[in-house]
């Protein structure tokens, strides 16, 4: 399936940025010049030799910040979307096997969790549990959880009822056979597009909630932090704050690319498409 | 001793609607090395009773005993055993819903084998092969990209590959042109004069009249008629057998003749 | 004018796989298509609506439908013309519904976005429609899980004729009705056929509904018309040995053979 999306002149933008974020992440903290924490004599200079992206207002180097903060911005994406992969797909397959008793718990609490409001629940159980940044990430997870619950519940049901499942259980197949092989790989390409979506959030909520000093303490540099930074001294530095804004579009607006390709190579779209073609005489609902 | 003994069955659907009574005291035997066909009206619940013996709809009433075994005191285990070894195998009316999308012919036809763990796969999937005529070339195709004829065989290759003592077949010929019916339908007589017992759902009345030890008419869920095949065709008892017998076409054009209705 | 003229077309993916397929069809006739499994009808038949599997392409040839070149078509015209011009009926009727909506809606939406009527009208439209197929009223508001392979191929063939199309392509649309259902379809159609002129395409693998239902037959094997005419030259003197064969072999389980002549 990785080779399929390469083939798309969109996976591959997509794949290329996310590389390179990925990088910056993984290497970022060495190659940034200066200590990011370390305020030096020159306050809220614009680019020179010695400071490509300037110094912020205690005369930190935004380059060294930047690259220092990707870290905690990717790895915080990143754990935020695992923690709603692992909340949301293991119950929501399990919803269509386990029984109604469990199958009614979690659509309940799925709907719970929907009703909430985001960002006021994010800030509360901070609050609550401390503010640190693995606390934060944990929470958004939840919160972005019943995303993966729905679409692996509705391409597991789809599924489960499906004369081909019928077909392997007159074999004698088991539930995990069964999963492992019919339902897995089926469930895998909505999966994998919630993922790349989830992840674009992710990074969006690790943004705002550095921006709004949630989850990691002051000094500690992350893209939305310097963001926030930038955004205070406006009048000194108008341009700063792009360089940051644009990191953080570009990697989301990667993440949405990449989902787009995977529902192109994964069938799913042709699938339709081709029943909608041959529906012919029955209109193309989405149409 | 009977392979397969039905006695009394009744079958509900429940739907928003109400309950649908779709079987009626349905009552059939099948030996080993027997085959019997079932016919009737499109809706009369002739798939229902074959998803029904294979444990995928739940009998409201009677009694279901394959080779000796009443089904219905089966553990969710002990019924996977028994259909782990091969005993019964079905042929579903639709062979593109029955096979998964994503799986290559190969992947299908080698399915029933591996949750066996049987050994030898690629030479049974071969030789099966042959036997319904398909082309060694297909076993890469998905079911997507086959004929409609060429899926229907898949789908009845799938289910004799593990050699099953009981098959049931719903309407395993009806996308077939005739030279390849017929050579579907005699492989079946082999598979039937080694001692396999077939049930054998289909409207195509001189498929059935041809295989078929004995014919049973399903007629609103009720089994009206269950005798030779030879009697069935020849002096059809019930009103609809009649009906059924008289409207089936035939080569001849000046033969056409409107099916009247029949009396209550 | 004919509605539908297909001229030496060829279908084609990495290789050819329908070597140049004519006929014309005009108002009120019936052109069926017999054959080998999996020599070319179903993609034929596909090829008039405009809706080839991916990769496939017409490789040669041309098709004319009610007066327009096929391949000028846009998508959009293309839309415009199934359901209301052309319409179909294929193998595995479940794959063209849609599980999630009942059959009742799925044909009262074919009505009213062809005919243009308002939802009440679209809704009794749709129940005499079921019923014109034999169908009992209680199947409206059922889903395509809940119904019989017979009931599906009826709900199909429902729909198509919805939009009063004046092109039908019957691909094996009664393999899963009973004989007796299956005459009182083939009495609707030709009902229709009188009554509205309009023109069949019919394939199937039972010789004697072609024979009773055809004006002219195309026997197709591995992608090549073998044999091409009238019905009753080519079912009662066939020339092409594979005509014979497909006719011997019809008759070896036909049910002359069993019924004892008194
Ligand atoms: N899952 C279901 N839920 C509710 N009703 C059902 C379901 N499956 C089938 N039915 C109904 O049960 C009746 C019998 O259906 P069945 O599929 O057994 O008929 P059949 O004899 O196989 O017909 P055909 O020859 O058309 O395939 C039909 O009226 C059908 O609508
Ligand atoms: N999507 C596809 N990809 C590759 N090959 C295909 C595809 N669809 C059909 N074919 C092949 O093209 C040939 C013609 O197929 P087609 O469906 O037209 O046959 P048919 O005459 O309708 O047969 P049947 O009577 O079995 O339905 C077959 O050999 C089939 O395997
Ligand atoms: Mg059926
Ligand atoms: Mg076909």
């Amino acid at each position: 399936m990785f080779r399929r999306i390469l083939t798309l002149p969109t996976g591959r933008i997509a794949v290329g940025i996310i590389a390179f974020i990925a990088l910056l992440a993984v290497a970022g903290p060495f190659l940034a010049p200066y200590d990011p924490l370390e305020g030096g004599a020159e306050i809220l200079a614009g680019p020179s030799g010695a400071h490509w992206l300037g110094t912020d207002y205690l005369g930190r180097d935004v380059l060294s910040r930047l690259l220092d903060g990707s870290r905690v911005s990717v790895l915080g994406s990143i754990q935020v979307s695992l923690v709603a992969l692992v909340a949301g797909v293991i119950p929501g397959i399990l919803s269509v096997y386990l029984g109604s008793v469990f199958e009614w718990v979690t659509l309940r609490l799925a709907d719970t969790l929907i009703a909430l409001p985001f960002l006021v629940f994010a800030v509360a159980v901070t609050a609550l549990l401390g503010n640190g940044i693995p606390q934060a990430m944990f929470t958004v997870g939840i919160m972005i959880s019943p995303l993966f619950f729905r679409v692996s519940r509705a391409a597991t049901l789809s599924v489960a009822r499906s004369q081909y499942v019928e077909a392997a259980l007159i074999s004698g197949a088991s539930v995990g056979w069964v999963v492992r092989k019919h339902v897995w790989v089926k469930v895998l390409p909505p999966i994998a597009v919630a993922l790349a979506n989830t992840a674009g959030i992710g990074f969006v909520v690790v943004s705002s909630l550095t921006f709004l000093g949630i989850g990691v303490q002051p000094p500690a540099p992350t893209w939305g932090g310097v963001l926030a930074a930038d955004l205070g001294y406006l009048s000194f530095r108008p341009w700063a704050p792009l360089v940051p804004t644009f990191l953080i579009m570009a990697t989301v607006w990667a993440c949405n690319l990449l989902a787009d390709a995977i529902r192109d190579v994964s069938g799913e779209a042709g699938r339709a498409l081709l029943l909608n073609r041959g529906r012919g005489h029955v209109p193309a609902r989405t149409a | 001793m009977s392979l397969l003994e039905i006695t009394d069955l009744d079958v509900h659907y429940r739907r928003r609607t109400g309950r649908l009574h779709v079987l009626r005291s349905v009552s059939l035997s099948l030996s080993p090395g027997e085959t019997v066909g079932v016919i009737g009206e499109t809706g009369s619940g002739k798939s229902t009773l074959a998803r029904t013996i294979l444990g995928l709809v739940k009998a409201s009433a009677g009694r279901i005993a394959i080779d000796g075994t009443d089904v219905a005191s089966l553990k969710p285990r002990q019924w996977r055993e028994l259909r782990r070894r091969g005993v019964v195998q079905y042929v579903f009316q639709d062979p593109l819903r029955s096979l998964d999308p994503d799986l290559t012919v190969l992947d299908s036809l080698a399915e029933p084998l591996r949750i066996q763990g049987a050994a030898g796969i690629r030479d049974k999937i071969l030789k099966i092969l042959a036997r319904v005529r398909l082309d060694e070339a297909l076993l890469d195709r998905l079911p997507g990209e086959l004929s409609g004829g060429q899926r229907q065989r898949v789908a009845v290759a799938r289910a004799l590959i593990t050699e099953p003592r009981l098959v049931l077949l719903d309407e395993p010929v009806s996308a077939l042109d005739s030279a390849n019916r017929v050579q579907v339908l005699e492989l079946l007589k082999e598979l039937r004069d080694a001692g396999t017992a077939l049930l054998f759902i289909s409207h195509d009345l001189g498929s059935v009249a041809g295989i078929a030890d004995r014919i049973a008419v399903l007629y609103e869920g009720e089994i009206v008629e269950d005798r030779p095949s030879a009697d069935v065709i020849n002096a059809p008892v019930h009103p609809y057998t009649r009906k059924l017998i008289r409207s089936v076409p035939t080569l001849r054009r000046a033969d056409r003749r409107t099916p009247e209705g029949i009396p209550a | 004018m004919s509605l539908l003229a297909l001229r030496d077309v060829k279908i084609a993916y990495d290789r050819e796989i329908v070597h140049g397929v004519s006929f014309t069809l005009e108002p009120g006739a019936v052109v069926g298509i017999v054959g080998e499994s999996g020599s070319g009808k179903t993609l034929t038949c596909r090829a008039a609506l405009g809706i080839l599997p991916e990769h496939f392409r017409i490789s040669g040839g041309s098709i004319e439908l009610d007066g327009h070149d096929v391949a000028s078509l846009t998508p959009k015209q293309w839309t415009a013309l199934r359901g209301s011009t052309i319409s179909a009926v294929f193998q595995d009727p479940a794959s063209y519904l849609n599980p999630s909506l009942t059959i009742g809606s799925q044909v009262a939406e074919v009505v009213r976005v062809k005919l243009g009527l308002g939802r009440r009208a679209a809704r009794l439209r749709a129940v005499e429609l079921l019923a014109s197929v034999r169908l009992p009223a209680a199947v409206y508001k059922q889903y395509p899980h809940e119904l019989s392979g017979g009931m599906l191929q009826r709900s199909l063939i429902a729909a198509a004729i919805a939009a009063q199309p004046k092109v039908l392509i019957a691909d094996e649309a009664t393999t899963a009705l009973d004989v007796t259902v299956q005459a009182e379809i083939l009495d609707l159609l030709a009902e229709l056929r009188e009554s509205t002129g309009l023109a069949l395409v019919v394939v199937s693998h039972d010789l004697a509904v072609v024979a009773q239902f055809c004006d002219e037959v195309l026997v197709m094997r591995d992608g090549t018309v073998v044999e091409q005419g009238p019905v009753e030259k080519i079912l009662y003197q066939p020339e092409h040995e594979y005509t014979r064969l497909l006719i011997e072999e019809h008759e070896s389980y036909g049910l002359e053979r069993y019924l004892v002549t008194s």
